[in-house]
């Protein structure tokens, strides 16, 4: 339909940002500085694939496949009265439609399939194949898609109160918007609501789509209710029919297309979560040549401001010695930042560890009281799963603490950091004779903040959680089972002995349970540490990387300022105003690079 | 003495013992419920059209039917000779109540009471329908209304007493949340895991197709496998689809509306099919119908859109002509004829047995937290009943078998659910023979169902718990023979007829 075919602001957004991003590449490789050149390739890496996530969510039957088929203006989800999808489903941008599966794996193996052949790898009832698969990416040509956008189809296997639910909501915590799902028979139930009320609370742009309002009559009713429900909760409600759509679309009939109400969806996707998210990725991509330009102009001016006036050489040199030296200690393992990173992790390592005992110890209590409560040969089951998902919660509360903590961390270790590194930037060009506005300029472009550091930090922490979230949301859990108990026979037939006989089989069906609950509850204890203590690992390693980088970038930057300062004194005034003029005409031209860069954002 | 007796008998010794007692009272009341209709509860999740139901089975438009949550108040339907409602409050004397039944629904007066102060209601209402049994409508599970759910779960899962002697689950299609439920409905000590019980109801059956034409064979489809899944099985008996609203619709079809779908059904089909695409077409488009908008909005309301789209279309292709072959028609269509068979032979047949069961657990219930002197006896007569007679070990033989515990080859197990009466009490289901054989037939395939599970039962490669099953389903099988026997018209049946004899 028309909204879809009209190439969007985003893309064109990342194709703007992304020649900047070129150019910048091509001014640090002229100047020499390959490990700025290495800091924006990553960046440019980002802005071909920004992978922005629009995670559709909800209980299972309620439209959620066909609402992204609807969406997209396709048949590659598979619908059906009764299977649901039991696989994640990506559906992004591609010249060409292909589909690969994806399997667990580090990195994750792909293996192309037919693209009509993916219900039978992605319902329920897949279960044939050897290996089952961690997802399903399938590209299509779509314009909403180009702008790097991927609509995430989960399964609904389960429903909202299993353990996958909290797989869901790993993945809701790392989406740029969901999409909750439910259908125009009822008002949202009570699992429902407080299913959607958390994921907004991970993620701001969550709307709650109403789906079939072809079909129940009183739809207007069940928007009101929810609306009712949602009240303060800042969901908006949009209530679509995916089967007019459908039909608009194969028909091209506009009006029909207003009345599925998939207009305002298609808004919703395009501006408020892909422009949004676009907007965000393009503005840091920026920050990056920024700094670039930064790093670069900084030793320029200091080589400029020596070869001004060489009589200053001595007091430059010496500072940029200082300058040097302060530089060398935020590079040594001694740094504050280093020292706050270090014993940050450890002591987070073991405050999450002991918060997962803790919550584990809980649940093997909690279970052994349901066991205690009732007879596990008639609810084991339920005890399955009940513990299934009550350990998938409280491993989620677990990782939701690690996040918070490690958050904190980033942003102590950033502080002292930019302690540490004060205004090194400031002080290798204050001899920067050029005018006071553009040093103005120039002055307030220099905190780190402007930089992207911090941000930049941030994404190296989300990459960082990835691990936790594999664990659930590929389902690693999922193949962890408490396997059948030998529940007694319940044929004894006899009269005297019925009772005592019973009484004796369920102390015997009691102290199995409770073992197999325990085993189960060890095991998660035991992979979940693993994997957190590995997820911390990463991200101490990610956050070192990071800021050993950019105190890598200071000292270069200082190195050569240092030398050009050094030699420009000794060099011809002919020489130095040949210079001052080269250097003028670089300064411009970074600035000028510098000047695209806010265009972009702007 | 049949087990309706016994049971009595049971329940007058424990009246003796617990005479003067506050129980006293309460026992009476279990007494007397033997004499009372089948209690039939109409459970399920929010929304799952357990109203629709309950009224489509009355065959009156009796309980309030509403797009939000509706049935905030546990509601008893039952036969009488007056009309009468009748509010049970938390606090306080029951007290009659003023309603009008304008539109079909009743509209009850709580007089001043909000719903959560009200226990329950008792609606008296002179109905055929409900001298076979009382139905009490439920509020949903999973209600935002946390109260209301909770009372639910208190009057299926009550400790001491089930207010119902049978349950039919209503589930729009299986979710977790439905397993557990039906998992605590059920009782520990007369059976486990019960699926004697409980009948499941795939509902809003044509909603799982969104209205489509062939939406019922797609819900037949999944009730089937439903009904096959193990996990299902150990708590339902079985699974039927039934399109609710259609199916109260049908029973409750006016003249008048048939007029008005024979309007549409006149209409060329493509233009049918274009104004049916949604249900705010068919309220907006196509003025030159000759229907108003509110008459099409009732048309909505009561037949909904599958039910507007199978109507025209049965009118159109002439497969019905009259309003009595439409009513008829939609009501086979929405499953609920198919409903009322599985009723009759799952709960109707063995109303005795439901019913001896629940007053047998309260009675249990009873001489465990208040015993008294001479209680110990009536929980020894309690237990000896419960141990020897046969529907009972016939019952705990099907949940058995149906929580997988019995093992042995799948034909073997199928025909031993038969022969227990797992499908049905009726000779013919137990046999698998045509409802309308005699009793020779009869007669000859009990005769070799008697002797092959006897010989399963002394077969020493036997597993145990297939052995004990067999030794019941020798007795079924002889019950069988004993019961022409006594009406004269079979062969002699071999064996020990005092023994064969159901008690």
């Amino acid at each position: 339909m028309t909204e879809s075919k009209r190439p969007d602001g985003g893309s064109q957004q990342l194709a703007q940002a992304m020649r900047v991003v070129e150019l910048g590449m091509q001014a640090t490789t002229a100047y020499e500085r390959p490990d700025l050149t290495e800091r924006l390739a990553a960046a440019k890496r980002t802005l071909a694939e920004p992978g922005i996530h629009v995670v559709v969510i909800g209980d299972f039957k309620q439209g959620k496949s066909s609402l992204v088929n609807a969406l997209l203006g396709t048949s590659v989800c598979p619908v059906d009265d009764d299977i649901a999808t039991a696989v994640p489903t990506y559906l992004r941008y591609g010249p060409q439609p292909r589909a690969d599966l994806l399997f667990h794996g580090d990195p994750p193996r792909r293996e192309p399939i037919e693209i009509d052949a993916i219900r039978q790898h992605v319902t329920e009832d897949a279960g044939v194949a050897a290996e089952p698969p961690a997802g399903v990416i399938v590209q299509l040509p779509r314009n909403m898609l180009a702008s790097g956008l991927v609509i995430v189809d989960t399964p609904g296997v389960g429903g909202l109160g299993s353990a996958h639910a909290a797989a869901s909501l790993a993945a809701v915590s790392m989406a740029d918007a969901v999409l909750f799902v439910t259908d125009a028979a009822q008002e949202l139930t009570a699992v429902e609501l407080q299913f959607l009320q958390r994921a907004r609370q991970m993620c701001p742009a969550t709307v709650c789509v109403i789906t079939k309002i072809d079909f129940y009559p009183a739809w207007r009713k069940v928007r009101d209710l929810n609306e009712d429900h949602l009240r303060g909760a800042d969901i908006p409600v949009l209530p679509v029919s995916s089967t007019l759509r459908a039909r608009a679309v194969r028909t091209e009939d506009t009006e029909l297309n207003a009345e599925s109400g998939f207009p305002d969806l298609v808004r919703f996707v395009t501006s408020r979560v892909a422009g949004g998210a676009t907007a965000r990725i393009a503005a840091s991509a920026m920050d990056e040549v920024t700094a670039a330009c930064q790093q670069i102009e900084s030793q320029f001016e200091a080589e400029r401001s020596v070869l001004a006036d060489p009589a200053k050489n001595a007091q430059v040199v010496s500072e940029l010695t200082a300058v040097k030296s302060q530089v060398e200690a935020l590079r040594s393992s001694m740094a504050k930042w280093s020292q706050t990173l270090n014993d940050g992790i450890a002591d987070l390592s073991s405050d999450v560890d002991h918060d997962l005992r803790a919550r584990i110890r809980q649940l093997i209590e909690e279970a052994d009281d349901l066991i205690d409560e009732f007879d596990p040969a008639d609810t084991w089951h339920e005890i399955q799963t009940w513990l299934e998902s009550t350990a998938a919660e409280k491993v989620m509360e677990n990782y939701g603490l690690l996040r918070a903590r490690a958050d904190q961390l980033s942003e102590q270790v950033w502080r002292h950091f930019q302690e540490g590194s004060g205004d090194i930037l400031n002080r290798l060009a204050v001899y920067n004779p050029a005018d006071v506005l553009a040093r103005a300029e120039v002055e307030h472009k220099m905190e780190l903040e402007k930089m992207g550091v911090r941000k930049q930090a941030m994404t190296a922490l989300k990459s960082s959680y990835m691990g936790i979230l594999m664990f659930t949301m590929l389902g690693s859990m999922a193949g962890l089972t408490l396997g059948p108990i030998a529940v007694g026979i319940g044929l004894a037939m006899g009269i005297g002995g019925l009772r005592t006989e019973k009484k004796r089989q369920l102390t015997q069906r009691r102290s199995q349970a409770k073992n197999a609950a325990r085993r189960y509850c060890d095991e998660v204890s035991f992979r979940v540490g693993k994997d957190s203590r590995d997820t911390l690992r990463r991200i101490q390693r990610q956050l070192r990387d990071h800021y050993s980088a950019r105190a890598e970038e200071l000292n270069r930057s200082t190195a050569q300022a240092l030398q050009s300062a050094t030699g420009a004194a000794n060099r011809t005034k002919a020489e130095r105003d040949k210079r001052i003029a080269d250097i003028d005409a670089e300064l411009g031209r970074l600035r000028e690079l510098r000047r695209h860069a806010e265009a972009v954002v702007a | 003495m049949n087990l309706v007796d016994r049971t009595r008998a049971a329940l007058d010794q424990a009246l003796a013992v617990y005479q003067g007692t506050e129980n006293a009272e309460r026992l009476a009341a279990i007494r007397a419920r033997l004499d009372e209709p089948l209690r039939v509860a109409v459970a399920g999740r929010v929304k799952a059209g357990k109203s629709t139901l309950l009224n489509a089975l009355v065959g009156e438009r009796l309980a309030p039917t509403d797009a939000g949550e509706c049935t905030r108040i546990i509601t008893w339907y039952r036969d009488g000779h007056t009309y009468e409602v009748v509010a049970h409050p938390r606090d306080g004397e029951p007290r009659q109540l003023r309603f009008n039944r304008d539109d079909g629904a009743l509209e009850i007066d709580l007089a001043g009471f909000s719903p959560d102060e009200v226990d329950e209601l008792v609606v008296t209402w002179p109905s055929q329908a409900l001298r076979t049994a009382t139905l009490i409508d439920t509020p949903g599970i999973g209600s935002l209304s946390e109260a209301t759910a909770r009372r639910t779960w208190q009057v299926l899962t009550a400790e001491d007493e089930t207010p119902a002697d049978a349950v039919l689950y209503l589930m729009r299609h299986l979710h977790p949340q439905d397993v557990q439920f039906l998992q605590a409905f059920h009782d520990t000590e007369v059976s486990r895991p019960n699926p004697i019980n409980a009948i499941g109801v795939l509902s809003r059956a044509d909603e799982i197709g969104v209205g489509r034409l062939d939406a019922m064979a797609s819900a037949r489809r999944i009730s089937t496998r439903l009904g096959a899944d193990p996990k299902v099985r150990r708590v339902v008996q079985t699974v039927v689809p039934v399109a609710g609203l259609l199916a109260e619709t049908a029973v409750t079809l006016t003249e008048a509306e048939v007029q008005q779908l024979r309007k549409l059904a006149e209409v060329p089909a493509r233009q049918v099919e274009a104004l049916l695409l949604s249900a705010d077409r068919f309220i907006e488009l196509m003025p030159e119908l000759g229907l108003t908008s509110i008459e099409r909005q009732a048309l909505l309301d009561r037949f909904g859109l599958f039910g507007i789209r199978l109507a025209t279309a049965l009118l159109r292709r002439a497969v019905v002509s009259t309003a009595t072959e439409l009513a008829r028609e939609l009501a086979d269509r929405s499953g609920v004829n198919e409903l009322r068979a599985v009723l009759e032979s799952l709960f109707f047949e063995r109303r005795d047995v439901l019913k001896s069961r629940s007053a047998l657990l309260a009675l249990d219930a009873l001489t465990r937290i208040e015993p008294r002197p001479g209680s110990a006896a009536v929980a020894a007569t309690v237990e000896e009943l419960v141990a020897s007679a046969h529907p009972f070990r016939e019952l705990r033989v099907l949940s058995s078998l149906r929580a997988g515990w019995v093992t042995g080859r799948q034909t073997v197990l199928d025909d031993l659910e038969r022969i227990i009466g797992g499908t049905g009490g009726a000779p013919h289901d137990r046999l698998r023979l045509p409802p309308d054989a005699d009793s020779a037939a009869v007669a000859s395939a009990a005769t070799t169902a008697l002797a092959s599970w006897q010989q399963r039962a002394e077969n020493p490669m036997t597993g145990h718990e297939l052995a004990v099953a067999a030794r019941i389903a020798v007795r079924s099988c002889e019950g069988i023979l004993a019961e022409l026997a006594r009406r004269g018209d079979g062969s002699r049946p071999p064996g020990d007829l005092q023994q064969a004899s159901q008690r």
